[in-house]
């Protein structure tokens, strides 16, 4: 469906194109001729952000207020392994609670709001429309984060539906499914507006996430609230959700950003289209069947066909490294670049070169090289972890959060980070206070990535293979596993502190924006009371 | 103040563009191997849909290996009950109790003509007897312990007691156990071994 889309063009737009010369050229400013037809000219980039500014820094601003709550839950579910008594007389700090809402802010409040955000303006760009209903989306986004604080605080009071993943008390589930239509309403609208009707690979990535989440957050709130399904179904619907959450919807999201990000901050093409559809079907095809433990007592079917499903997601995961590695790293893409026929194509090679990138867009990029990995990685643990031979092993250990933590934080995260610094300079107008703690930032963010995610996975082969060992009491395994939970603590600590320095930049940028607005507001205010203008009668 | 007046447009090039280079073939080539052997894992673990073919075990063939027999004998459900009501005085190892009961390890009561052995648990037994050459008396009688077994559970219990700790012997049929229930009828008097003996072999 998507790629027979990318293939047609309207009548009108054909002639828009044949207007503005070169349908590959970069963007066309506001003083490209516009079509011969009556549509307003098309708005240039700067339009294009600004519109989408009250919007984006609604969700970003909320998603990095989630991401300080989510550290401040992590950093006490953390301590309290190797600190049992920490906090233990208040039932609402207790693990039980402080775990499932760390989570959930984590994946509710910042990853889908970023990712909500970051989609919002991909499409604007990507289609050179204006958000015309910027009201409509930030209502969204106020009810989404309305709906997520009842739900966490939900959680807190013990209210927790006790599925993982998908913890949020039924009562804020209807808020939030809300919240998202009208955010991914506003985004379907710019999609549907677009002035430029060729569609680039990030786009089907985009659309199909929007429509991806209320269909699973339907299903899985009709079945797992509104009229339970019976025992043992319950918990294949919650596998499944969670793992279309996890998997498929950020890796749609995400990848999308790294399809857009690395291209433009590279100059140079994307490699290639095909191969980005390749990683597209495969992604929704195979994604989408996995996530049921391989030990799962359930029909024995139901993890088969989830284990299939997961090996076959190795080919998502080598199309992404191969079109990665071949548009980063290969130097005869730029030959190739020089010897192509496209005129639009090696302009833009020859004016813009990695090592023209500004200090942001080179940490931009640093955040989605890092991203990527972590996408590769995190796949490659997920499949690991359900192969026949080595789930017995590493099935029901520390491995498991292992790679769920690097696929939110080592992938998604960064790659929001990433494209968070790319896109708000140029929505805000100002570019940013600071780069050496963007830098900061990044460093903390990767070191604390690491602090949690190797030990982690460390502890869980540790536990899985003494597991195994009949001779070994399981307390004793448990406990020594102990060292490796310390380290993840302080793996928290350093990302929590990342966390820290990624919101002061937000604020202060908006800050300043707010603050700048503000005072040439009052300066037109103000002005003829310092220069009267002469009244002309 | 040294801010900008107003936020100014940041100096931005194009939208990026995506080449139309081929995708390599092996990565296809990988593609259909993978799904080859997913189709061949799944094959081989799925139980093809079987509800009641559940992980460690991936076909019903396999499952139904481990239940209990339908037809026959199920020893295992004679160790059981036996464990759960004779060995309380006969002693799991069948090497019975002082004062209490007779053993039944090479006991010829046990081993001996399977019309005598149903008959016992059925209405009980008073003794003295003699086991092994060897004379055992007690102070009570055997109550009809086996009487409210179904004839299947009656003929597990006898036939694991017929076949175990050293014991070689055919094993009880339900069948047996049945024509023996309607021979004694009503009968609650438990027997003497002399009456027993009088009852022939087959």
């Amino acid at each position: 469906m998507v790629s027979s889309q990318t293939t047609t063009q309207s009548p009108s737009v054909q002639s828009q194109s044949a207007a503005t010369m070169a349908p590959n050229s970069p963007v066309p400013s506001a003083a490209v001729p516009a079509a011969t037809d009556t549509q307003p000219p098309v708005p240039s980039p700067s339009e294009i952000d600004f519109s989408c500014r009250l919007p984006l820094l609604v969700l970003f601003l909320s998603g990095a207020v989630w991401l300080l709550i989510a550290s401040a839950f992590a950093l006490i579910g953390s301590i309290k392994f190797h600190a049992p008594d920490f906090l233990a007389g208040t039932p609402w700090l207790t693990y039980g609670r402080v775990r499932p809402a760390f989570i959930d802010s984590l994946l509710y409040g910042f990853c889908i709001q970023a990712g909500l955000g970051v989609s919002l303006w991909l499409l604007a760009r990507l289609g050179q429309t204006r958000l015309n209903r910027r009201w409509a989306v930030t209502a969204g986004a106020a009810v989404w984060n309305l709906g997520l604080t009842i739900g966490v605080v939900g959680i807190l009071w013990g209210d927790s539906s006790g599925f993982a993943g998908f913890e949020i008390p039924r009562y804020a589930i209807p808020l939030m499914f809300m919240g998202y239509v009208m955010l991914a309403f506003g985004s379907v609208v710019v999609f549907n507006q677009r002035r430029r009707r060729e569609l680039f690979v990030s786009e089907w990535f985009l659309l199909a996430a929007l429509f991806w989440f209320p269909w699973i957050l339907s299903t899985a709130a009709l079945l797992l609230d509104a009229s339970p399904v019976r025992g043992v179904v319950q918990a294949i619907i919650s596998w499944w959700y969670s793992s279309n959450l996890q998997t498929v919807w950020l890796g749609l999201v995400g990848l999308a950003a790294v399809f857009y990000m690395l291209p433009k901050l590279l100059a140079r093409p994307l490699h290639t289209r095909y191969l980005a559809l390749f990683t597209f079907w495969t992604l929704i095809l195979f994604g989408t069947w996995t996530g049921v433990p391989a030990s799962a007592p359930v029909p024995a079917w139901i993890p088969a066909l989830s284990t299939a499903a997961t090996v076959l997601t190795l080919l998502t995961i080598i199309a992404v490294a191969v079109s990665f590695y071949q548009t980063a790293c290969d130097r005869s893409a730029d030959a190739l670049v020089r010897s192509s026929d496209q005129p639009a194509v090696k302009a833009q090679a020859r004016t813009r070169t990695s090592a023209l990138l500004s200090s942001p867009e080179r940490l931009a990029l640093w955040f989605v090289t890092w991203g990527v990995l972590g996408f590769i990685v995190a796949g490659v643990m997920r499949v690991l972890s359900t192969l026949p031979g080595l789930s017995e092993t590493l099935g029901l250990t520390w491995f498991t959060p292992a790679q769920s933590m690097l696929n939110l934080y080592g992938f998604f995260s960064l790659v929001m980070f990433g494209a968070i610094y790319h896109i708000l300079p140029g929505v805000i107008g100002i570019q940013f206070p600071s780069t050496r703690r963007v830098r900061a930032h990044f460093w903390l963010a990767l070191s604390g990535i690491a602090l949690v995610v190797l030990p982690l996975a460390g502890a869980g082969i540790l536990e899985g293979v003494e597991l195994q060992n009949p001779a070994r009491a399981f307390v004793e395994i448990s406990s020594a596993t102990l060292p490796f939970l310390r380290v993840s603590t302080l793996g928290d600590l350093v990302i929590a502190a990342g966390h820290v320095l990624f919101s002061w930049t937000l604020a202060e940028l908006v800050l300043k924006c707010y603050r700048a607005r503000a005072v040439s507001a009052y300066k037109t205010a103000t002005a003829d009371l310092f220069h009267p203008v002469e009244v002309k009668s | 103040m040294p801010e900008p007046i107003q936020p100014t447009p940041i100096a931005e090039t194009g939208e990026p563009q995506a080449s139309q280079l081929a995708m390599p073939v092996w990565l296809l080539v990988l593609m259909f191997l993978l799904l080859y052997w997913g189709m061949v894992y799944f094959d081989q673990h799925s139980g093809w849909f079987n509800t009641e073919v559940y992980v460690p075990y991936y076909s019903l063939a396999e499952v139904q290996e481990f239940q209990p027999p339908t037809g026959g004998v199920d020893l295992q459900r004679g160790k059981a009950l036996f464990d759960n009501v004779c060995a309380l005085c006969h002693n799991p190892d069948g090497m019975g109790k002082p004062g209490q009961a007779p053993p039944f390890v090479g006991s010829e009561w046990v081993v001996g003509p399977p019309s005598r052995l149903i008959r016992i648990p059925l209405v009980g037994l008073t003794g003295p007897v003699s086991v092994k050459g060897q004379v055992f008396t007690f102070a009570a009688s055997m109550p009809p312990m086996g009487a409210s077994f179904s004839n299947d559970d009656l003929a597990a219990v006898l036939s694991y007691m017929r076949q175990s700790w050293g014991n070689k012997a055919p094993p009880v049929t339900s069948d047996e156990v049945k024509a023996v229930r309607a021979q004694i009828g009503n009968r609650a008097q438990p027997w003497t071994p002399q009456e027993l003996m009088q009852i022939p072999a087959k």
